[in-house]
């Protein structure tokens, strides 16, 4: 365990030194973050204000606001610590490399998911609790301790379980050739998550609670957070992370297994 | 064909200092250093000679190529190639030359080798029936009929390498610069893309400038080498006299049928060898003949062979010494 | 330049049979073009509670969000570039050397790749257009005057596209690369363009904004004259400019492009 600790803190190292040598990433990468952060919150300005005067049912604008924090702040973590790490595994696949990681004294998963960090996306973080700020500012109000606590719980299980989907969409890799769109492909699908779930009907509903689990990233932490989440929710969503978190590490498991036999 | 008059290239490049504190500090200040690529190098290259390019890891060879195939402009100096300044990259110049690069492809990864000469055919500006008959003989010469219409990533590297030289033959290149196309290929390979360049050379009497780790590849395919050590010009001439120049030795080996013991060669040369079944000598050339006639007399000898000192030596001998004059100058 | 147009019919055979090689690739790209359908659902949801009404005064009703939505999808597989990706891999493999030693502009070769790759589109369009057709015919133009004019705008859509795709690809020349400068495109492209949200319903600053940048005659001009939100004549007026946009881009490019090589002659790919 102490070992892990030292890798990572390693890796983390590494990932530091290469984003100073970016340093223009710095600048892009927080232009990119307030642009991102402004096409998550452009959408809410123009239904809830203008001529049209329209709503999303049972949202006020402040608290879809909420919503669209956590999305910015997700996706500044799907972004900044699993999308990198994750790539390198596409990349390793298809350059025949992975073998040199397989190689190593250390758990494969572990090692591939820790191997890149882009550092700079800590803006996006920022982004995303100043949107909080502002929302419960308008509101005039503050989240309570127990909403808070909720919230925190809710924040790990959502990065358990995009983690885990991003594992189960790079096992792929090990079957299908080329990948390397899965990354991008999988970051538009969770753009829909910056809606709280409640404007999705019919098939959509179904596939983003059972397939995609969208509103156990934004919707329930932003309820948590508001202080209107229903307590067993919070049980449901360790009961989904852990059941993700276990199906992606199989998954993974049966492909390296695969990927072993096959001689790359 | 080629003349080069004191060509330089100079890069600046950023100083990256390790460590996390210089790195942090280097967002904010950067230290540049100017780095000579190719300090000041002179030569002239006739129409269907090759030339061989020798010098250690990064002393400027590849760099050389690429300001003669018009990919990177001279600091100083000047390029000619059949009368054209490369940098320009006129079509009428782009069409005479071709650089392979043995290791970045032209070959389209998921098609076959066929569709990237018929793409070649069609940038180029091939008459089809001139492309057609160019092909044909490139792949039998190079016999590779049955891979040009698989896709390229199923191949192995020795016939990608094959289809690669191929492709960049599509539009009868004069001018031909080969920077390590035999990397990493099996000496067998090797042999099958000398003989290659070779014959293409003779035939169409192209002009060949080769870059190259193995030294057999430019021992066997260029008369002439031109060393370039530390981005300046060290020796232009013959291969042999480049041996002679920097090993005026020869090398005696006997082969014995008893083990003699080290004392009764040392009085003979410089022992490079004894294992008991075979001793290797290193001899000066005009002691040669006076140091067979008394091996002869003196020791078990059941075969002789002389010959020169291994290319590879030769060639890291002559770049330590260069280093150490340089480290004098200095 | 009779060279080059003599060469453009390999270009395009090669280029079709990459696609198809890369068939799987596209088809995961596809997926990730499933946004609209999302938006879809989304305003439509909202326009069945409440009448949505744009800045021109003209309403969205449900199935005009839906063949908003439709022809979105249809725009976006059509007008789409990947240049700059494709720049800044072969600037990080080396392999543009091989690129700039042909006889051949590479911006031409990049475009006839683009060009070969639409016939596999239409296996994605071709649904959908009858999709719409089955659904929204009502929401859709009936002069044909502006279909006429709804050519000449989908190409230069795709002439937009194309060519700001080069022009951001170039600055790779001059960085490390420009993958981030492509998103921080991208993500104005998202909201400018009219791609997520009609620019009608842009509260007026937004729209004051969209309307200086080049991304909304990208998607959402496209889109505007598909479904009959223009006249004739704003039309004709949106496509000259849209013309205009396209021209500036390339005269941007070709100069990028030039300073650029001469960058790359410098330090060396």
């Amino acid at each position: 365990m102490g070992r892990y600790l030292q890798l990572l803190k390693l890796q983390l190292r590494t990932s530091a030194l290469l984003a100073a040598q970016y340093r223009w990433d710095f600048l892009i990468d927080g232009l990119i973050s307030l642009v991102w952060a402004a096409t998550a919150i452009a959408p809410l300005l123009i239904v809830y204000s203008g001529r049209s005067q329209t709503m999303i049912p049972g949202w006020s604008m402040n608290e879809a606001l909420v919503v669209t924090g956590w999305f910015i702040l997700l996706q500044a973590i799907l972004e900044g610590a699993i999308n990198p790490g994750l790539q390198a595994v596409v990349d390793h696949i298809r350059k025949g490399t992975l073998d040199f990681v397989l190689l190593k004294p250390a758990d494969a998963q572990f090692l591939v998911s820790t191997s890149r960090f882009q550092l700079w996306r800590v803006v996006s973080v920022g982004t995303g609790i100043a949107v909080f700020f502002i929302a419960f500012g308008r509101m005039g109000r503050a989240p309570s301790p127990a909403g808070l606590a909720q919230a925190t719980v809710l924040l790990c299980t959502a990065t358990l379980v995009l983690y885990s989907m991003w594992i189960l969409i790079v096992s792929t890799a090990f079957y299908v050739v080329k990948v390397d769109n899965l990354t991008y492909m999988f970051s538009s699908i969770f753009d829909a998550a910056r809606w709280p779930s409640s404007v999705f009907r019919g098939v959509l509903k179904a596939v983003f609670t059972f397939v995609i689990p969208l509103a156990l990233m934004t919707t329930w932490p932003a309820e948590a957070l508001l202080g209107r989440l229903e307590p067993v929710t919070l049980v449901y969503a360790i009961a989904a992370s852990l059941g993700f978190a276990a199906a992606s590490r199989t998954v993974w498991l049966l492909s390296l297994r695969r990927y072993a036999s096959a001689g790359g | 064909m080629i003349s080069v008059r004191g060509l330089k290239k100079h890069y600046r490049v950023h100083k990256r200092p390790p460590g996390l504190k210089a790195a942090l500090k280097s967002l904010f200040k950067r230290e540049y250093t100017t780095v000579p690529a190719v300090d000041g190098i002179d030569f002239e290259i006739k129409p269907g000679e090759r030339v061989g390019f020798l010098g250690p890891n990064g002393a400027g060879k590849t760099t050389t190529l690429q300001v003669l195939a018009g990919l990177l402009y001279p600091s100083d100096g000047e390029v000619r190639v059949d009368g054209h300044l490369p940098q320009k990259r006129e079509v009428a110049f782009l069409k005479k030359i071709m650089l392979v690069m043995g290791q970045k492809q032209q070959l389209l990864w998921d098609l076959p080798p066929s569709d990237t000469f018929e793409l070649n055919r069609a940038i180029y500006d091939v008459p089809r029936d001139e492309a057609k008959k160019r092909v044909d003989g490139l792949i039998e010469l190079l016999q590779i009929g049955d891979v040009v219409n698989k896709p390229t990533r199923q191949l192995s590297l020795g016939e990608r390498m094959k289809c690669e030289l191929a492709a960049a033959l599509v539009h009868g290149p004069k001018v031909l610069f080969l920077d390590e196309p035999t990397i990493g290929l099996d000496v067998s390979m090797q042999v099958v893309m000398r003989d290659f360049i070779r014959t293409y050379n003779e035939q169409f009497g192209a002009t060949l400038i080769l870059t190259s780790h193995y030294m057999d590849d430019v021992a066997a395919l260029c008369p002439r080498v031109i060393v370039i050590d530390k981005g300046q010009l060290s020796y232009d001439g013959g291969l042999d006299e480049l041996v002679q120049r920097v090993r005026p030795e020869k090398r005696v080996a006997f082969r014995l049928s008893a083990a003699v013991p080290l004392s009764a060669l040392e009085g003979l040369g410089k022992v490079v060898k004894n294992d008991g079944a075979e001793a290797v000598l290193q001899v000066p050339v005009e002691q040669v003949n006076a140091v067979v006639g008394k091996a002869l007399q003196s020791l078990p000898v059941k075969d002789l062979t002389v010959e020169n000192p291994p290319l590879e030596e030769v060639m890291s001998e002559l770049f330590s010494r260069s280093r150490a004059e340089k480290g004098k100058a200095a | 330049m009779t060279r080059t147009l003599r060469a453009l019919p390999t270009l395009l055979r090669i280029g079709l049979a990459e696609a198809v090689a890369y068939r799987a690739e596209m088809f995961v790209w596809v997926l990730s073009t499933t946004m609209p359908f999302v938006m879809w659902v989304m305003w439509s949801s909202v326009a069945e509670r409440t009448p949505v009404v744009g800045q021109s005064g003209k309403a969205y009703s449900a199935s005009a969000f839906s063949a908003y939505f439709f022809c979105a999808f249809i725009v976006r597989q059509i007008v789409s570039s990947w240049a700059s990706w494709e720049m800044n891999f072969e600037v990080r493999q080396g392999t543009l050397a091989m690129r700039l030693l042909r006889p051949i502009h590479p911006m031409i070769s990049y475009a006839m790749g683009h060009i070969a790759a639409l016939p596999l589109r239409f296996f994605v369009v071709t649904p959908v257009t009858v999709a719409l057709l089955l659904t929204c015919l009502d929401e859709l133009p009936k002069d044909p005057r502006i279909w006429a004019l709804w050519v000449p705008c989908m190409v230069g859509a795709w002439l937009v596209a194309f060519l700001s795709n080069i022009a951001v690809g170039t600055l790779c020349f001059f960085m490390e690369s420009s993958l981030k400068v492509m998103e921080v495109w991208l993500a104005c492209l998202m909201v400018f363009s009219g791609y997520l949200i009609p620019l009608d319903l842009f509260p007026p600053a937004l729209r004051a904004v969209a309307d200086v940048l080049p991304f909304h005659y990208q998607i959402g001009v496209p889109i505007e004259v598909m479904t009959g939100r223009h006249t004739f004549e704003q039309t004709a007026r949106l496509v000259a400019t849209q013309w205009a946009w396209a021209f500036a881009l390339l005269m941007l490019s070709l100069v990028a492009w030039r300073s650029g090589v001469k960058r790359f002659q410098a330090f060396g790919g």
